[in-house]
């Protein structure tokens, strides 16, 4: 009868257990054990280079909507969001300041200074308006002409460090090597096509012929391109970094700005965007230590396919400011302005851009899943 | 009759029906049976509901449990056997969009069925063939998610679970038993359920998932 003992026993046994157990979070560790995030690169990945001074003092600092919780969301950046996937202490801002044109703005210049060395070093270097290599970005002091009136905003003097200064910095400041745990980021190319369709329209109203100048401008966005590979390349890959992601540009002719500018200026900053991101892709040098993530081809799937992501518009910013790096939840278009004093701006969840070019915290979200699912098909996750 | 005490009713029914003398399968043979099943779902699933990156899949991997079966002799050819075993526990991996992220999680199930059967060739021969088919109850229950789940539908917030689902399907199975002597036999047999689930995870969104499993399973039995 021992037979007949296992199996009663095992008949109770599925009884009982059918019954027990629940939702369960599992294991949520990453499965490289990361230790440290550096990021480089422009505004959509500026964690607070700007929050200084005058920006501070207004509740700005993120190109988004400011405040954390604002929109309910836990965060704005979307390399906030990924370090707290990864169970990173947040990012900040690695070098901070503001050259403001005193005499524009009516507040002083705040000097540039490093956040990048001790016990608890800020290792995010991206800032809003840096270019890959080259000098001035855009919202740099030296793009203010205070006879024209559309170049205010850059009295506000953002440093705009290019991401290639940004590496040789992290470099120079951390003994010239990244650690293989560490998870690094670069985005970058917005600004250099920001600054490539402006000179096209100005060299246009000089007299160049289009084609003439829209050459010039595909010919720099290539050695643009060629620049952030070879820098990721010798910079970073070649410095010891076993996991580096490489965002492209996303599809910026999608933006409300871009929409603004009529279908032909819609078409200039495509046709850049596709040079620079093609380029990239092919100079950058594949392997088990890079992640180069698509991010252009989802965020027009993003415009397309709007249901898809939980997004209601994605053309009109919720921000009333011209830049979203002095959005707060006071400023926010009625639609998405929060009920009462103190509520959260949950409506802002369902837009995808906060001002003419950044995203919402829920656009940074997006982003952040899709480095997410990237990084998990890579093994990284 | 201290064995009897822990049986199920179930169980002690056999038991009653036991103590008569067994020689063929015959009708009012009870046959009780002790193996080991492995589940081999054949998943098509839907994509995750928005809001979700485009094409999220899921794929589940096969499970193998010990089980035991309960035959009801009606005739010396037709029978009722209910199947039940201990849970599977199945390894889900994303699939579509997501294939290649391996590993998102877990899901426990048990899968109770009821099958109506019919046995072929001599009652009192060693090797009976048989058919069946009947409706299987599935429980899923005891799910657990991953870092990778958590990162592409709720990215630095609370860590998404997936909610269990019950469903009911249907199944059709082939086998054998092999006579040892006049109590003990060897059987083995393959069954196809046809089964969805639905996925819900605690993000809100949801996934239908057609499983569709082919079993197999082998076992040893006794008859009373």
């Amino acid at each position: 009868m021992k037979k007949f003992h296992v199996l009663t026993t095992a008949v109770a046994a599925a009884a009982f257990l059918a019954g027990c157990g629940g939702s369960d979070a599992g294991d949520q560790s990453p499965r490289v054990a990361f230790t440290q995030m550096v990021n480089f690169g422009d505004s959509l990945s500026d964690v607070g280079s700007y929050d200084v001074g005058v920006v501070k003092l207004q509740g700005g600092g993120h190109f988004s909507i400011n405040g954390a919780g604002a929109t309910g969301l836990l965060y704005i950046n979307w390399t906030e969001f990924l370090a707290a996937t990864l169970k990173l202490t947040q990012p900040c801002a690695a070098e901070t300041g503001l050259n403001t044109i005193q005499a524009a703005v009516g507040v002083p210049p705040v000097p540039a200074t490093f956040h990048d060395t001790g016990a608890a070093p800020c290792l995010n270097y991206a800032q809003g308006g840096s270019r890959v290599t080259l000098q001035p970005g855009p919202g740099n002091a030296a793009l203010f002409n205070p006879a024209d009136p559309t170049t205010a905003s850059n009295a506000l003097g953002a440093l705009t460090i290019p991401v290639h200064d940004q590496m040789q910095n992290y470099l120079d400041h951390n003994a010239g090597a990244f650690s293989p745990t560490a998870l690094v980021t670069v985005l970058a190319g917005a600004n250099d096509v920001f600054i490539q369709t402006a000179t096209v329209s100005a060299e246009v109203a000089a007299g160049l012929p289009q084609d003439q100048a829209v050459a010039g401008a595909v010919a720099a966005m290539t050695t643009a391109a060629d620049e952030l590979a070879n820098d990721v390349n010798t910079m970073i890959l070649a410095k010891g970094a076993a996991h580096v992601v490489v965002v492209n540009v996303p599809d910026a002719s999608l933006t409300p700005q871009a929409i603004q500018s009529g279908p032909a200026g819609q078409a200039l900053t495509k046709l850049l965007l596709q040079t620079f991101n093609n380029e990239l892709a092919t100079k950058l040098q594949a392997g088990p230590s890079l992640l180069l993530v698509d991010a252009f081809t989802a965020s027009e799937d993003q415009a397309t396919n709007m249901a898809q992501y939980g997004l209601t518009d994605v053309k009109t910013p919720v921000c009333t400011t011209s830049s979203s790096l002095l959005c707060t939840h006071n400023t926010l278009i009625p639609a998405v302005a929060p009920a009462a004093s103190g509520a959260v701006a949950s409506a802002a969840n369902t837009y995808e851009y906060a001002d003419g070019v950044h995203p919402t915290p829920y656009g940074y979200r997006l982003l952040s899943e899709l480095v997410g699912e990237a990084m998990a098909i890579k093994g990284w996750l | 009759m201290k064995k009897q005490s822990i049986a199920s009713a179930l169980v002690a029914a056999i038991a009653v029906c036991g103590a008569g003398a067994a020689h063929a399968q015959a009708a009012g043979n009870v046959l009780v049976q002790l193996g080991w099943n492995k589940i081999m779902p054949k998943v098509k699933s839907d994509d995750l509901t928005a809001p979700s990156l485009p094409g999220s899949q899921i794929d589940i991997k096969s499970a193998s449990a010990l089980f035991a079966t309960v035959t009801y002799m009606i005739t010396e050819d037709i029978s009722v056997e209910a199947l039940g075993g201990l849970p599977y526990k199945h390894t889900i991996v994303g699939a579509g969009a997501v294939s290649g992220v391996g590993k998102i999680g877990s899901i426990h199930q048990i899968s109770p069925t009821l099958l109506l059967q019919y046995r072929f060739l001599a009652a009192d021969g060693p090797f009976r063939p048989y058919v069946g088919a009947g409706p299987t109850f599935a429980k899923f229950y005891g799910t657990k998610g991953s870092a990778a789940l958590t990162a592409v539908t709720n990215p630095g917030g609370p860590a998404t679970t997936i909610g269990g689902d019950t469903e009911w399907g249907g199944t059709i199975q082939l086998g054998g038993n092999y006579k040892i002597d006049k109590h003990w036999f060897l059987d083995a047999s393959v069954l196809k359920t046809w089964i969805s689930t639905k996925a819900t995870l605690s993000t809100g969104q949801s996934t239908s998932a057609k499983l569709d499993p082919v079993s197999i399973n082998g076992s040893i039995g006794y008859t009373f």
